[in-house]
């Protein structure tokens, strides 16, 4: 990303995988620190440590990340971002979309982990069109 | 016959190497997101955590 600053727009919709215990949970952690402007520092942090996302180990991440415990811990439980989620995992199934991860780079699929080189040809061929 | 096998072949390869150029739109919504919104290239990410 930071080969590319300025030239790339990264948007991140949840596909949790629904056989997964804390798949779920984990994107309700992402969002309630996006609610807190730290949705970044919770998605590194969060790939980081995983597969640890119960629900414990998740209010120890945001305690680390320094956001307001009472409202984090709120959202998680009343599942305040499940419609979001949904809606997500409802545009997922309806584009036929069951790998994670799963990339569309202006538009174009790349199914699964990938070497960085493998997304530098593509977004390099993407600039030199618009160019 | 092994011609036409060998036509196929080519005909399978240069159809497969096509067949991610698809592109599809994928609509962003107020999903999280990082960037300049009018930068050249969007990459959208289905992820999950776990």
């Amino acid at each position: 990303m930071d080969t590319y600053a300025g030239k790339i727009r990264l948007v991140i919709k949840n596909a949790p995988y629904i056989y997964r215990d804390y798949s779920h949970l984990a994107a309700e952690a992402s969002l309630a620190a996006k609610d807190q402007g730290k949705y970044w520092e919770m998605h590194d942090l969060l790939l980081q440590r995983s597969p640890v996302l119960d629900r414990d180990s998740l209010i120890k991440y945001a305690r680390e990340l320094a956001l307001d415990m009472k409202k984090f811990t709120a959202s998680l439980d009343e599942k305040k971002h499940a419609q979001e989620i949904e809606q997500d995992k409802k545009l997922a199934l309806d584009m036929d979309l069951y790998n994670t991860p799963t990339f569309f780079i202006n538009g174009r699929r790349v199914v699964g982990e990938r070497p960085f080189e493998y997304f530098k040809k593509i977004i390099d061929e993407e600039l030199s069109a618009k160019r | 016959m092994k011609k036409l096998i060998l036509i196929m072949i080519v005909v399978f390869i240069s159809v497969s190497a096509f067949a991610d150029e698809k592109r599809f739109a994928v609509p962003v919504g107020d999903s999280p997101s990082t960037g300049p919104m009018n930068a050249p290239v969007t990459i959208i990410e289905f992820l999950d955590f776990q």
